[in-house]
């Protein structure tokens, strides 16, 4: 059955700041620390910016300028897909001679999806089948800009306020430079709540400049506000005319109640992020810079080196009675891994959610390594692991299938949940190379450790047969 | 005694591959594509000129809930308009169709729904209601949203003009015959 093979079936538990419980396909394995972690306990950090559309990547300083938008694709204001350009002939007068007219090229976007063309609105067609289109002008762009500006300073003061009273606190002096560069990126500058807002400070005017004292007006407060038109109550609606919450939402500088004024937005950047462990510092997934490349430069995902279990296969569930359940566990690793499971204690702080009793077979499971190259091999002699035929039910390359007994407790369960123990054994190759004690020039590289992890697995079982 | 045949107008394009039975009448400059299924069982099919029947399209005119009646109904004639487009696998069991609508790919429209002019029913959207779709409305998404645009669809001059050359050179082509002569 397929269901059985979804990712939320069989949860690790990740023990961070949070106890997280996550399939082992959405969580990462720092090498260094020798832990699992998931994305709550890593610290995100933006690698590069690139539209989704267009594929065309853009340096942080020019998208931030550009409010992250790219330049060239726009969106559809009524369904959101990407807008597409579209050509057609039209009889223009020539430039030269008026009574003669011949086929010009007009441009004009359409939707592909809902069929929206720029024509919708009212744009007019442009003769450039790229660069001519404008976004509508935001009215109150004047004002908010003065607003920007008066806080950024505001925030600039605030900080220089900051830096000074830290400087004199210390004996040696923390250049000013070095609280700007490094901004909300180390947990130094993470914002807690109530501190002045450092973000827009890394915006401000240079050292040198002179800073002019900026004052903003408040904003008047008005006695008479527009009185609602006169047939506000008696005009039928027309619902094709109104714009759904979701698109007007999406361009919350006008927010246009009637279809008929939503013009296209530029397109949002999407942004490749790289992972870092918050203990250890060292980088957990670093994706390549190149939009059009999936590949990372570093990826150290958990299902790479952490044995998978996996559910093969439920027999009927009955309460109070034992049945078994057939599980699968996979080797990632391409040396010989040694498993152990070992069911959960009574007073076991993890065990929160399981509502059956299991059994797990108690000998050493042993699991071959993953060798890509075995298919081709055809001389290759088959291991011979002398399995028990009552614990492991199958055997083939790196993965074993093998029997657990689970007892449901409940009555009435809608879905019932085991957990227990896995220990494995783990070949840490990036521990360091010690150096040999004599200084040779040559150090001899010591040999890998194996080191015994332990997780916890849960695993959702169904309901119980009826 | 009345033998229900095929009337297809000169100048249409109709694959043999193509599955037609029951009264059907098809207009000129048409193309049905290999494949495609028209079927007339509760009465005649009428489709108009310019239209593009592509491959799997269901055009049935059927008992309703595939119930064959005892006693004998009216046969109700299914009409098709204009320069219509019945995309890829979708099925039409529309009893009047207008001009200029698109019906995409995997769409599915009911018999109850009579379509105007200018309606694009989007792909896999199943329009079941019984009503009838004003001109110009667009039926998107997986909501089967629905917007009203300011203009219809042009009709597919280029594409009907391409395919009316190069069809018959890949297959063969049912025999029209005038649909205004009694004989044969």
């Amino acid at each position: 059955m397929a269901s059985l093979l979804q990712p939320d079936r069989v949860v690790y538990l990740v023990r961070g700041e949070k106890k997280i419980r996550a399939p082992l396909s959405q969580l990462y394995f720092c090498r260094y620390c020798s832990e699992l972690r998931s994305l709550e306990c890593v610290s995100h950090e933006v690698d590069s910016h690139y539209c989704p559309s267009c594929l065309e990547n853009m340096p942080s300083a020019e998208a931030k300028l550009k409010k992250n938008r790219c330049a060239n694709c726009f969106d559809c204001p009524c369904c959101m897909h990407t807008l597409s350009t579209r050509a057609t002939n039209i009889p223009a007068p020539l430039p030269d001679d008026p009574t003669k007219t011949a086929m010009k090229k007009a441009y004009y976007l359409a939707c592909g999806f809902c069929r929206w063309t720029s024509r919708d609105v009212g744009m007019a067609d442009k003769s450039v089948a790229s660069g001519g289109w404008q976004e509508p002008e935001n009215p109150h762009t004047q004002r908010i800009n003065k607003l920007i500006e008066y806080y950024q300073q505001l925030a600039h003061r605030e900080k220089q306020d900051r830096d000074r009273k830290k400087m004199a606190r210390r004996r040696q002096c923390m250049p000013l430079a070095f609280s700007e560069k490094y901004g909300l990126g180390t947990r130094l500058q993470r914002q807690r709540p109530g501190a002045p807002i450092s973000s827009l400070s890394g915006l401000s005017l240079k050292e040198g400049e002179e800073q002019k004292d900026i004052t903003i007006e408040p904003a008047p407060a008005l006695d008479e506000v527009e009185p609602l038109p006169e047939d506000c109550y008696s005009r039928p609606i027309s619902l094709p005319e109104v714009t759904t919450l979701r698109q007007r939402l999406l361009q919350p500088d006008f927010q246009p109640a009637g279809a008929s004024q939503l013009h296209p937005r530029h397109k949002h950047l999407l942004m490749k992020r790289s992972l870092r462990c918050r203990k250890c510092e060292h980088n957990l997934s670093k994706p390549e810079f190149n939009p059009t490349s999936i590949k990372f430069k570093i990826q150290l995902v958990a299902v790479s080196y952490i044995p998978e279990v996996r559910i093969m296969s439920i027999p009927n569930l009955r309460n109070m009675k034992e049945s078994q359940v057939l599980l699968t566990l996979t080797n990632p690793v391409e040396n010989i891994t040694h498993v152990t499971l070992a069911p959960c204690e009574d007073d076991d702080p993890d065990d929160i959610n399981s509502t059956a009793k299991v059994v797990v077979p108690g000998k050493q499971l042993v699991l071959a390594g993953k060798d890509a190259a075995a298919e081709y091999d055809e001389l290759a002699e088959p291991q011979d692991f002398q399995d028990d035929p009552d614990v492991v039910a199958f055997r083939k390359s790196n993965k074993i299938g093998f029997f657990i007994k689970v007892i449901p407790q409940k009555e009435e369960d809608a879905d019932v949940t085991v957990s227990f123990k896995i220990r494995h054994d783990f070949r840490n190759l990036a521990a360091p190379v010690r150096p040999s004690e004599e200084g040779g020039a040559a150090a001899a590289p010591a040999p890998a450790e194996s080191i015994w992890l332990t997780h916890h697995v849960e695993l959702r079982l169904g309901p119980l047969a009826p | 005694c009345h033998f229900p045949s095929v009337k297809i107008a000169a100048g249409a394009v109709v694959c043999v591959e193509s599955e037609i039975r029951g009264d059907v009448t098809i207009g000129p400059r048409t193309v049905v594509h290999p494949k495609a299924r028209i079927i007339a069982e509760a009465g005649p099919i009428v489709i108009g000129e310019g239209n593009l029947i592509e491959e799997q399209a269901l055009i049935i005119n059927g008992y309703p809930e595939n119930i064959t009646p005892e006693s004998e109904v009216e046969p109700k004639t299914m009409t098709i308009g204009m320069n219509n487009v019945f995309e890829v696998g979708c099925v039409s069991q529309a009893l009047k169709i207008g001009d200029n609508n698109v019906i995409e790919s995997k769409a599915d429209v009911g018999r109850n729904v009579i379509l105007t002019s200018g309606c694009i029913i989007g792909a896999f959207c199943q329009v079941n209601t019984c009503e009838v779709i004003p001109e110009n409305t667009v039926i998107y998404g997986s909501g089967c949203m629905r917007r009203v645009q300011t203009e219809r669809p042009q009709p597919q001059t280029l594409q009907l003009d391409f395919l009316m050359k190069i069809l018959p050179n890949y297959h063969h082509l049912k025999k029209t015959v005038k649909a205004s002569h009694n004989a044969s």
